[in-house]
């Protein structure tokens, strides 16, 4: 049986898990890390380049990069040109159109950009099983999460992302349901619980119940562009402010801030002061530092962290509860971290929240959990999610009709009449809104549809029941009748921020297209990695403060030179793009090292043995 | 009577899985929250009991468990699970409850914004056991507005308004008591009693209902008042 995964698929990181005979399990590297930076990076002969090899290269190439791709999901140019100025790629399209993004001569979709991620996911899952020693180490089913807070565009450009990515995509689930589901499994519990998940660009506040294994979501707010990201650019505008000169507003010496602004964003969880540090290079040929404290940093960051108040308020009274009500308040998202946004937490729920299990962890684990629960038909826990906006459509004089209300329990399903404005017309077009305000113009734009093979009759007569569904998942399908007659009636959607059908197809078969291309770049990026790790293993055992006099007592003559000619060998080559040069140095430098690595594990062990001796006395 | 499209066995309507082979019925026209999940027609119900047959459907129903099954099963557990959220959140309120009682039972809507009769000419059709409240009221709310007008203190008018406010509060909860009696009423006689008392029952919970819906839009109207001159009194 093929496998099926959980994905988180995040702004800043992507992460996925899956179900060990029910238990939730993150999937890591050999280097035991969890995280894909999701990041990618086009090379110069078009290689794609994803996680950190993407990462690296987005300092020295950050023209040729593209992060935060989520921010782009399912959304049209002018909702983002605001926020493009200081990234590095370029942002483009249509008004009223999908975002495309450039780099280089080549131009993506955010769902292509996406799709990347998602495949470095399931290749990383499909190592993993193999490794293992699974037969069938396939993954090709996935759940994957969504912020609770995006719209009908968004969640259907993620699932296009997973199709493009060769991924059935068997739920899309919101995030801090997710996060809940985790949870969920330790305790048996029940009660009241509020997730605030603030992660890398987006918030979401979930409340829910939760009884019998039933995880049933009352209410659910948030904003899709707050999170980490923006603080980072907060920071990253002040410096900029500091250092003013053209020089500096090039991408590389943007870059170099944003990672300095970063971490020390990570310090100030920790201690109270830090440094924001750029090292002089020949881009920033200057350098730059810059002592923070902590109080500093929330002084720039309050007001941004103010901002998931209201939907915090908005989401309890949809709930009609009052912050006394929650029986629990759980972090999740990596901006959890900061201790501001623990202080702010803690003073709108009047208690101290939750964050046992890592939260860049957690929403992944769930995903894997409700993924579990679809194939395995399990039955101890299901979640009931809602619909985060309400959906209507475009009445006389601009004004939105709702059909289906806000935080009502998907699937959710609403019926509207139509008829005919004119004898014998056969069409009518409906414009389908998302959103809380009354007015078409101030809510967002989700479809026009153009009901077709209406039978000819005088004006006002034809009675044309139009079905919308919300599925599970929280996307939207139509369907229409003429009463009268029993006519199903034919139904085009034009996606006003999404791909058509057609346009997926084209870009699944561009895809196979440059599936060959992609599979040569993904054995060269596993042979760098795979050279990565001899060279720092060597590098440690010749760093070793002992190394000396084990060198001295062991090595023959000769030996370390060997080593230091390979380890340079493989070093010369291990950017370069010749797979077959790095794998041979790569092998080179384990038989030259073989002899080292046995003396020096028996050193190892003899220490060991020697330490529990003296213990034992 | 609904028919089984796995094994062609007839079904009650109120089944939601078939008697001869146990799979998900389709939906049909289902039109009676109350029977869908196996509560009698009755008005006043306990919101804990609700809310467990709420888990327990859902549990049978929902999407989740019909991954592997046929598209038909698959389409009826959608249609099954959307009808089960809607008749949850009509039944767990108890207006939304009393409104779906009586589009059962076969009375015009209740709504406000019933289309038929236009939602723009409110003032047409006050119901005439508030006619002497409402005179009063918009007398006062006029009074109101000229002395803003003229400046007076917005302090002071504020009063004035929290005093024009009471007596269409205290009409609320005399309607609040009213509904409650009559849904008392209609439980304990309800379907047995004779179809002009059982219909006497339900117009008067429908006329009710519409004059709460009206008192609610009043108290809108002092709402919306009251916070322009909120307004007004910190702009100095």
């Amino acid at each position: 049986m093929s496998k099926v995964v959980g994905i988180d698929l995040g702004t800043t990181n992507s992460l996925v898990a899956y179900a060990d005979e029910g238990r939730p399990v993150v999937i890591r590297d050999d280097n035991g890390d969890a995280l894909v930076p999701s990041v990618v990076s086009v090379g110069e002969d078009g290689t794609i380049y994803v996680g950190r090899e993407a990462q690296r290269r987005l300092l020295a190439a950050p023209s040729r990069s593209v992060y935060s791709v989520k921010r782009f999901m399912g959304r049209g140019i002018e909702d983002v040109e605001h926020e493009s100025a200081l990234l590095p790629f370029w942002v483009s399209g249509d008004p009223g159109g999908v975002v495309r993004i450039g780099i280089a001569d080549r131009e993506f979709t955010p769902p292509e950009i996406s799709a990347f991620i998602l495949r470095e996911l399931k290749h990383r899952a499909e190592e993993h099983f193999r490794q293992r020693g699974d037969f069938d180490f396939e993954v090709d089913r996935a759940v994957i999460t969504v912020p609770a807070y995006f719209n009908d565009a968004q969640r259907t450009a993620t699932r296009d992302a997973g199709r493009l990515a060769g991924l059935e995509v068997l739920r899309i689930i919101n995030e801090p349901t997710a996060a809940s589901l985790a949870y969920g499994l330790d305790k048996r519990s029940r009660g009241t619980i509020a997730v605030y998940d603030l992660g890398g660009g987006t918030f979401d506040i979930s409340i829910l119940k939760v009884e019998d294994g039933v995880f049933q979501v009352l209410s659910t707010n948030g904003d899709t562009h707050l999170g980490g990201d923006d603080i980072d650019r907060l920071l990253l505008e002040q410096v900029l402010a500091e250092i003013a000169g053209p020089k500096e507003q090039d991408p590389t010496t943007v870059e170099a801030i944003r990672r300095a602004v970063i971490q020390a964003k990570w310090d100030l969880s920790d201690i109270d002061e830090t440094e924001i540090r750029i090292e002089p290079s020949p881009a920033a040929h200057t350098g730059y530092r810059r002592a923070i404290t902590r109080a500093d940093f929330e002084r720039i960051i309050r007001p941004l962290v103010e901002r998931t108040l209201e939907p915090c308020r908005q989401a309890l009274g949809d709930a009609g509860l009052q912050p006394s009500d929650i029986d629990e308040v759980v972090l999740v998202g990596g901006s959890t971290r900061i201790p501001l946004v623990r202080r702010v937490v803690e003073e709108v729920f009047g208690r101290k929240p939750h964050s046992d299990l890592n939260p860049d962890e957690v929403v992944a684990l769930g995903a894997a959990v409700q993924a579990d629960i679809l194939v395995s038909g399990r039955r101890e826990m299901l979640l009931l999610d809602v619909t985060p906006l309400s959906l209507g459509i475009e009445t006389m004089g601009g004004v939105v009709s709702k059909i289906i209300l806000r935080n009502s329990t998907i699937p959710a399903s609403g019926r509207e009449m139509f008829t005919t404005g004119v004898d014998n017309q056969t069409g009518v077009d409906i414009h389908v809104l998302q959103g809380e305000r009354e007015l078409a113009a101030d809510c967002r734009s989700l479809a026009h549809l153009h009901l077709g093979g209406i039978p000819p009759m005088p004006a006002g007569l034809p009675r044309i029941e139009v079905r919308f569904q919300v599925d599970a998942n929280g996307i939207l399908s139509v369907g229409a009748r003429e009463l009268r007659t029993s006519i199903e009636q034919t139904i085009e959607v034009k996606p006003s921020y999404g791909l058509t059908d057609q346009e997926v197809e084209r870009m699944l078969i561009e895809s196979f297209e440059h599936a060959e291309a992609d599979f040569e770049a993904r054995l060269l990026i596993d042979a760098r990695n795979e050279a990565e790790t001899v060279i720092q293993a060597t590098d440690k055992v010749l760093r070793r403060p002992d190394f000396a006099a084990l060198a001295d007592e062991q090595l023959e003559a000769g030996e370390r030179e060997r080593i230091d000619a390979a380890l340079a060998d493989l070093k010369a080559v291990i950017a370069g793009s010749d797979r077959g040069a790095i794998q041979e140095k790569t092998l080179a430098l384990n038989h030259a090292t073989q002899h080292l690595a046995e003396v020096t594990m028996n050193r190892t062990v003899r220490e060991a043995l020697a330490g529990r001796n003296v213990k034992d006395v | 009577m609904l028919e089984c499209r796995n094994c062609g066995a007839g079904a009650p309507v109120d089944e939601h899985f078939c008697p001869q082979c146990s799979r998900i019925l389709a939906l049909g026209r289902h039109g009676d929250y109350f029977a869908f999940v196996g509560l009698p027609r009755k008005l006043l119900i306990d919101p804990q009991d609700l809310e467990r047959r709420f888990r327990e459907l859902s549990r049978k129903f929902h999407p989740d468990y019909f991954y592997n099954a046929t598209p038909a099963e698959r389409l009826a557990s959608l249609e099954r699970s959307s009808y089960l959220n809607d008749a949850y959140r009509a039944l767990k309120n108890p207006v939304s409850r009393i409104e779906h009682l009586l589009a059962i039972e076969g009375l015009p809507s209740a709504r406000s914004e019933d289309p038929s009769t236009g939602s723009g000419d409110q003032a047409a059709k006050v119901p005439p056991s508030l006619l002497e409240e409402v005179f009063a009221l918009n007398e006062e709310l006029d009074e109101i507005r000229e002395l803003r007008e003229s400046g007076e203190d917005p302090e002071k008018l504020l009063a004035r308004l929290a005093t024009a406010r009471q007596p269409i509060e205290e009409k609320r909860d005399e309607h609040e008591r009213q509904l409650q009696e009559l849904s008392a009423r209609w439980d304990s006689r309800g379907e047995h009693a004779p179809a002009a008392e059982k219909r006497a029952t339900l117009e008067a919970l429908r006329e009710r209902l519409l004059e709460r819906n009206y008192i609610n839009n009043l108290l809108g109207t002092i709402e919306r008042e009251g916070s322009g001159l909120q307004a007004t009194s910190r702009e100095p």
